[in-house]
């Protein structure tokens, strides 16, 4: 069995991700969230062997070892794959920028993926596994949009972080990579207008939103042996941003 | 100390180098064993999932005898 973590579980890409992971029949997917969506539970009736949740809430820095690696998957369940999908966005121009919800958006983000990082490279060296790490970054790091500088930099952030992590870990075959998602139609996108969005999706090639499909699906990919030799990479999956 | 030396082959052995008949307090981890920081790592890691301390997260730990002191 492979036994994939997940974090953002219950909707959008998160949930997407979590559909096509299971259709591979030697997965165990540990599914993170803070609430349990009518998708999630569905899900959970369809594989009652396969697929574990657990509410945790990312802003919490401090008991990803304690909650998440021995309460919830135990020390002596390895792990294959960690996707670091949940997020959330502070939006707003940057003359208006607060500390506060700067703070809780890096810790949901950056702070607390960064911990799990940790601890699942710590789990991969126990039980000799060559793990895959992707974490989901946004293609606002890479073109720049009016009111997302501070959630790019957090985007940014991670980008960095898996490249070094990959140079780090690269030698005990264990991997990380980056999704670099482009504008999708989840809960995450639904307060842009029309006119946004379609000014949006006029800069890609595509000139259409990106499918939770499409990036689940590569995802997907980048957990399997099938990508091994890839790392520290930055892969797009955004209807080909211009 | 036994349990420690089987850590410490354990990780030698995922390296593919020779194992080591015994240690002592004053086995040095990079110099006697020839630890480098990713060996150390995974010794902090094994260490941590056997007595659930993690030796590294307050200080330096240079010798088998800074590990016992922790985990004693
Ligand atoms: N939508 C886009 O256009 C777009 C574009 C590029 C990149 N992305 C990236 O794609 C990823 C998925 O986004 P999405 O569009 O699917 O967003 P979404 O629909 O808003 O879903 C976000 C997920 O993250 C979870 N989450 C949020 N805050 C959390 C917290 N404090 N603790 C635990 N879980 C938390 C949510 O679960 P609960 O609310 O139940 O906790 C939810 O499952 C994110 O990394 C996002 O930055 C999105």
């Amino acid at each position: 069995m492979r036994n994939i973590l997940i974090t953002g579980v219950s909707r959008g890409l998160g949930l997407e991700i979590v559909k096509s992971i299971l259709e591979e029949e030697d997965t165990v997917v540990y599914g993170i969230s803070r609430s349990k969506s009518q998708g999630l539970v569905n899900l959970m009736d369809q594989y009652p062997f396969r697929l574990k949740w657990m509410s945790y809430d990312l802003n919490d820095v401090d008991h990803v070892r304690a909650r998440i690696f021995k309460d919830f998957i135990g020390i002596q369940t390895p792990i294959h794959g960690f996707v670091n999908n949940a997020a959330v966005a502070y939006d707003d121009i940057v003359t208006n920028l607060n500390y506060e919800p700067l703070l809780d958006m890096y810790k949901v983000n950056v702070f607390t993926p960064m911990f799990v990082t940790k601890y699942v490279i710590r789990h991969f060296l126990l039980h000799q596994v060559k793990g895959s790490i992707v974490h989901v970054s946004s293609i606002s790091v890479h073109t720049g949009y009016k009111g997302l500088a501070m959630y790019a930099s957090s985007k940014g952030a991670l980008e960095a972080f898996s490249k070094n992590t990959a140079r780090e870990w690269g030698e005990k075959g264990i991997r990380s990579n980056i999704l670099v998602a482009g504008f999708m139609e989840t809960d995450m996108s639904a307060t842009l207008t029309e006119d946004q969005k379609n000014r949006i999706y006029k800069r890609t090639s595509m000139k259409t939103p990106t499918t939770t499909k499409s990036v689940a699906a590569t995802i997907r990919f980048l957990l399997s042996d099938l990508s091994r030799s890839i790392t520290g990479q930055n892969v797009y999956v955004d209807s080909g941003t211009i | 100390m036994e349990r420690l030396l089987q850590i410490v082959n354990t990780i030698l052995e995922n390296r593919g180098k020779n194992i080591v008949d015994d240690i002592n307090p004053d086995t040095n981890l990079r110099n006697d064993l020839g630890f480098d920081s990713l060996d150390l790592a995974e010794l902090t890691v094994r260490i941590e999932a056997e007595y659930d301390v993690d030796i590294f997260e307050d200080g330096v730990v240079m010798t088998i005898g800074d590990i016992t002191k922790k985990i004693m």
